[in-house]
């Protein structure tokens, strides 16, 4: 038996599965020690035998939490001397143009805890001037009796030469003042040039890793099963790995669902498919061209973050995303949110402000009494009281205005939509749409429309489709290597890297218990133009120039007759896992009648074959689902509702 | 006419601006300098058929009044148009700002007219010139570079090969000018494409009666903006340190008249034009006051003609802010920009005392290098950034770019990379900010070393007058530029050229920004 655990701010999700049994468990997550939540669900699924787990696969905020909330560890920079203040300057540019007096977010690392070595590395990689063992050890002495808990170094040019980023470990370690993991070097963490993106990402992991290390660790004492983590790019690997690579998992929140959708579609048949995870301050927008695609650019409050994340588009605009109208007199919604508190005003909880929730709730999109359930009563009059003022401002009724807050959330959800399609050259109208989250039902048959996106899939449990995800990621390593080289000698240099890496990944791949024929191994390359500075990602082949240039002409519209230098060369090792197994359930045709309460459909009433038309809505526990009009659902062999326009 | 209402305002709005935003990313992606690549120093942004612009994208302030100039110098240079052109000008006289800023723009064809156009702005590390680097200590505008009036780079969808090659031949560095120019190509053929798209999708009339709503929408909230400013006339000046062919000061004069709704900006009692690079050209002006202005709007805002309409820009023929054919005018746009929103500031700050922030760096601090190393040219172009004022809410930044730019800065390890120099220091300024209740933001040093001979030009400000303080608080400490050669410092002026050799180092240290309110002994320093 497998469980997938996925804890969130509000419930925490299991899902077990087990040969080709699914089952399914939610709980309220327990904020103030998140595995309490988690290990009561496992006991639960287990009848109280937590031996009978064979794998546990956790997705996690705890890296995440730390960082926003700027919870991590004490953390202490080195830099090259006369760079004390790179994570400070950054790339020297103000977030906002237009604020009369601009303002950042507090730094991980302030500037009291910023240290400078004398060192200085080349761009060749040759030393310039050699590193200071003297001050070293004072600083290293001064560091410890601070009281430091955690140590990040990133010095000029260390991935063209280590040498003295693993000299400041070994002698720290040596003098018996850090433990090899309380250190965290930028060339390890990130072997690529730009001194502040990669100082930025040590950081981070620097500043996480004893907050993770001491999560997973509590968590692997308590668990007696393998224990593996979801990390931002959509793959898993073993605790023990995260508790050393820590920042890979900052951003694994939305990755989860994608994995899972990109499951459910594939087994219903659909292999081109767009995710729409809309929850209560921002909906995730991903494209899944037959896989998932990741990039290596993202940041988090503000902070560059160069580890790979499966590409998602996240906008301002959820459940409890604010709707107000400016001096100028027009109509905004989002970015700003109510969030869970005090949340729409149909929650009663004293939120005071138009939500896209109330406004679904105005529109009959929302069922007042069985909302989560039934086990929250929403105070319809409360939102219909506030959109008839919004309305009025307006000089429109409150359904119009409520339609408005619709329309302007939908308008963010394409625009996101656009940017992972239409902007990369993918043609929308050729993918299949998985909506999910709470209020991803709510609105995806508007998004597709307007995109022609021609059909909708609504998994039969939208709410723990990150929890079903963790139960299929694969395992994912990521080998990589900096070469800033053309011609003859960078591929001579990437073929020897791809060789060591392969050997290496069958290592690491063998200790997480993935036999040979499961393991699958993709060199891949970031290339340029001589001369530019963004790569574009292509798999390694041999005819190295023509493939980079119709790469290159399919991203910008025109190739160049120039040398290509190529960037990086990097291993993706996948381990693939057993996936839990969907089963198919015999189709009989049927009109729904017998789901049909009231207005709306009863999902868990709905079998396979169930057929019928828009308007039409659909309730269960934790989400609901719009049909509008010349829309027709039908459910399939697997429980998804497949929504589809025009003629049935 | 098309119903317009509050939701399809936001639809188009999101339309318009995500052309632009798309059209800024291609041109990074695809360039080839690091000022392009690295420092973001472009802009893009989308207009109707009479010039009027749509949408800018959130990219550089100085340029953002000085876009629609080109575009109207375009039509007025090279209408009528045929499908497939695309017009190209860097002539501050003919829409442009200074040489390295060159300019596309092409006409989007609907229904067989042009209805749109979109256009993308990029600095060029080189165009010619008397120095690498093309920001000279010039006198008149022929020793900056290569003048291009508004001429067909592309012509009904054909490449004027010609063209391009007397472009690139005029630049220290050719190849990399190509690389730049195909690059902005890229991004003209994106935004295009998605006006078209937009046309297509929506219908043109409703497309056009949407872009028209978004301006008059953004002029609604300018005009709010405005109508909270307290009617009067306020007037301040502050100073340049000199042309870079003297140091006899440059008064830079604003007097602000606000009532109800609009707003004048007369600039007419500043100094006459400048023998030397400080020039500027209208266009800069309005930018300048402007971008102002706009720092008043607290709430976000589609950047269009609409804010521009409640403010009248009055400046005077001749005058350092109106220059005249031919002055030189390589600086105007980058530090002359910067003293000018100084002073609409100041005057502002006189109307609303708690809402002003004190002086910012007041300079760009723009670092031209060029040489030859391993019989290859090179050229390469920076700017440095420095300490923010104070105000009523808190300090103010340290070591980021203020007010009419926001490039980034080239990465160490990218510029080590790419040219024969070293870094070796980059760290805030201790101490350089103004002292207050709330102190200003502090500058930064940048010290290189170079490798080989080279040209350096520096075009610096704040050296010797430096950044306000407001309400009590104490003046930015000024920056400073020294050349270390064999251990022996020799100060440097704002403004200078010279060669240096291997081995040499230069140090240019920041302003700090002005401080806000007078320190009290509990005062944290």
């Amino acid at each position: 038996m497998k469980i997938g655990v996925d804890i969130g701010g509000t419930f925490t999700d299991l899902v077990l599965s087990d040969n080709d049994n699914i089952r399914i468990y939610k709980l309220s997550s327990t904020p103030d020690d998140p595995s309490r939540a988690m290990l009561e669900g496992l006991r639960l699924l287990s009848d109280g035998d937590l031996s009978r787990i064979a794998q546990v696969a956790h997705g996690s905020t705890v890296a995440t939490n730390a960082i926003l909330e700027r919870k991590g560890a004490k953390t202490a920079l080195i830099t090259t001397a006369g760079f004390r203040d790179l994570l400070l300057i950054g790339r020297q540019n103000r977030p906002d143009l237009y604020a009369l007096h601009p303002t950042l977010p507090p730094p991980l690392i302030p500037r009291e805890q910023s240290f400078e070595i004398e060192e200085r590395i080349g761009a060749d990689g040759s030393v310039i001037t050699p590193l200071n063992i003297a001050a070293l050890d004072a600083l290293l002495a001064q560091l410890a009796v601070a009281g430091y808990e955690s140590v990040a170094v990133c010095l000029l040019f260390s991935y063209a030469h280590p040498d003295h980023e693993q000299r400041i470990r070994d002698r720290a370690v040596q003098l018996g003042l850090f433990s090899m993991g309380q250190i965290a070097l930028s060339h390890e963490i990130l072997p690529e040039f730009r001194e502040y993106e990669r100082a930025s990402t040590t950081a981070l992991e620097g500043y996480v890793r004893p907050v993770m290390n001491r999560y997973l660790g509590a968590l692997e004492s308590a668990i007696p099963s393998p224990l593996l983590i979801m990390k931002s790019d959509g793959g898993v690997i073993s605790a023990g790995e995260a508790r050393k690579r820590a920042i890979l998992t900052a951003l694994s929140g939305p990755a989860a669902g994608v994995i899972g959708a990109h499951l459910i579609a594939k087994a219903a048949g659909f292999d081109n498919v767009i995710t729409l995870d809309m929850g209560g301050t921002s909906t995730d927008v991903a494209l899944i061209p037959g896989s998932p695609i990741s990039r290596a650019e993202s940041a988090i409050d503000g902070l560059p973050l160069r580890t790979r994340v499966i590409d998602i588009e996240t906008v301002g605009a959820g459940g409890g995303s604010i709707a107000r109208i400016d001096s100028g007199g027009a109509l905004q919604v989002g970015p700003q949110s109510a969030g869970a508190q005090p949340g729409p005003i149909a929650y009663g909880r004293g939120g005071m402000q138009v939500t896209v929730t109330d406004a679904n709730l105005v529109l009959g999109r929302l069922d007042a009494d069985h909302f989560l359930g039934g086990a929250m009563r929403l105070d319809i009059d409360g939102a219909r009281q506030a959109l008839e003022r919004l309305g009025m401002t307006l000089g429109i009724s409150k359904e119009a205005a409520a339609l408005g807050v619709i329309q302007l959330a939908n308008t963010s959800i394409e625009r996101a939509v656009r940017r992972v399609s239409v902007a990369r050259g993918y043609d929308p109208r050729q993918f299949t749409l998985v909506a999910f989250g709470g209020a991803g039902g709510l609105h995806a048959c508007e998004v597709a429309e307007r995109l022609e996106i021609p059909r909708v899939l609504i998994p039969p449990a939208p709410g723990v489709l990150c929890a079903f995800g963790l139960l299929a990621a694969d395992i994912r390593l990521e080998y990589r290597d900096s070469v800033l080289m053309t011609g003859e000698e960078a591929v001579t240099k990437t073929a020897r890297a791809v060789e060591r890496f392969i050997h290496e990944a069958n290592i690491d791949l063998e200790r997480e218990g993935i036999p040979p024929e499961q393991r699958h191994f993709f060199p891949l390359i970031d290339a340029r133009y001589l001369g530019q500075a963004y790569e574009l990602t292509i798999p390694l082949t041999n005819a190295l120039t023509q493939t980079f240039n119709a790469a290159h002409e399919n991203t910008y519209g025109y190739q160049l007759d120039r040398p290509v230098e190529i960037v990086n060369v990097r291993l993706e090792a996948v381990g693939s896992v057993d996936k839990p197994i969907l089963t198919r359930a015999p189709i009989t045709p049927n009109d729904a009648q017998n789901a049909k309460i009231s207005a709306a459909y009863e999902r868990e009433h709905l079998i396979p074959g169930a057929r019928f038309s828009g308007e039409a809505l659909i309730v269960q526990m934790d989400s609901t689902t719009v049909v509008p009009p010349e829309w027709h659902a039908e459910v399939d062999a697997y429980h998804n509702l497949i929504l589809t326009r025009g003629k049935p | 006419m098309m119903p317009v209402d509050a939701i399809s305002l936001g639809v188009f709005r999101a339309l318009f601006e995500g052309t632009a935003e798309e059209m800024g990313v291609t041109l990074q992606r695809a360039a080839f300098s690091p000022n392009i690549r690295e420092r973001l120093d472009f802009s893009c942004a989308v207009f109707d058929h009479q010039a009027r612009m749509i949408a800018q994208a959130a990219h550089i302030p100085v340029h953002l009044g000085s876009m629609p100039a080109s575009v109207e110098s375009a039509i007025h240079a090279s209408a009528p148009f045929s499908p497939g052109d695309v017009i190209v000008l860097n002539d501050p006289y003919a829409g442009g700002t200074h040489l390295p800023d060159i300019t596309m723009v092409s006409p989007v064809f609907v229904d067989g007219e042009p209805r749109f156009f979109a256009a993308s702005r990029a600095h060029h590390a080189d165009v010619g010139g008397m120095s690498p680097g093309s920001l000279p200590l010039s006198t008149e505008l022929y020793q900056e570079g290569i003048i291009l009036p508004p001429v067909r780079l592309y012509r009904a969808g054909e490449l004027q090969c010609d063209i391009l090659a007397l472009i690139t031949a005029n630049s220290r560095a050719p190849q990399e000018r190509q690389g730049d120019l195909e690059a902005q190509l890229a991004a003209q053929r994106i935004g295009e494409a998605r006006l078209k798209a937009i046309a297509n999708a929506h219908g043109l009339e409703r497309a056009e009666a949407h872009a028209a709503a978004l301006m008059a929408y953004a002029q609604r909230i300018t005009e709010a903006a405005i109508h909270a400013v307290p009617d009067g006339v306020y007037s301040f000046e502050d100073t340049l340190e000199g042309d870079g062919q003297s140091e006899q000061p440059i008064r830079i004069h604003a007097s602000v008249s606000v009532s109800g709704n609009a707003m004048t900006i007369d600039f007419r009692q500043s100094d006459a034009q400048a023998a030397g690079n400080l020039n500027a050209v209208t266009a800069i002006a309005r930018s300048a006051a402007w971008y102002a202005v706009r720092l008043l709007i607290g709430e976000d805002l589609p950047v269009n003609h609409g804010c521009f309409a409640p403010i009248n820009v009055i400046t005077r023929p001749g005058s350092i802010l109106d220059a005249h054919y031919p002055a030189a005018v390589a600086v105007g746009n980058t530090e002359t920009s910067q003293r000018i929103v100084d002073v609409v500031l100041g005057a502002l700050s006189l109307a609303l005392p708690d809402r002003i922030p004190a002086a910012s760096q007041g300079t760009m601090n723009n670092i031209t290098i060029g040489g030859i190393h391993n019989g290859k040219q090179f050229v390469y172009y920076e700017t440095i950034a420095g300490g923010h004022g104070a105000s009523a809410d808190g300090s103010g930044l340290s070591g980021r770019h203020s007010h009419m730019t926001n490039t980034r800065n080239t990465p160490v390890e990218a510029l080590e990379l790419a040219l024969p120099m070293r870094v070796t220091r980059y760290h805030l300024r201790d101490d350089s900010g103004g002292v207050g209740q709330f102190r200003g933001g502090s500058g930064i040093v940048r010290e290189y070393e170079f490798l080989t001979n080279a040209t350096v030009t520096i075009n610096s400000e704040r050296r010797i007058r430096s950044p306000y303080g407001l309400n009590g608080g104490g003046a930015g400490i000024c920056g400073g530029n020294e050349l270390i050669r064999g251990g022996e410092i020799t100060p440097l002026p704002g403004k200078w050229t010279g060669t240096v050799t291997a081995g040499d180092r230069l140090r240019i240290s920041t302003p700090g920004g002005g401080g806000w309110g007078a320190a009290t002994s509990d005062t944290p320093d």
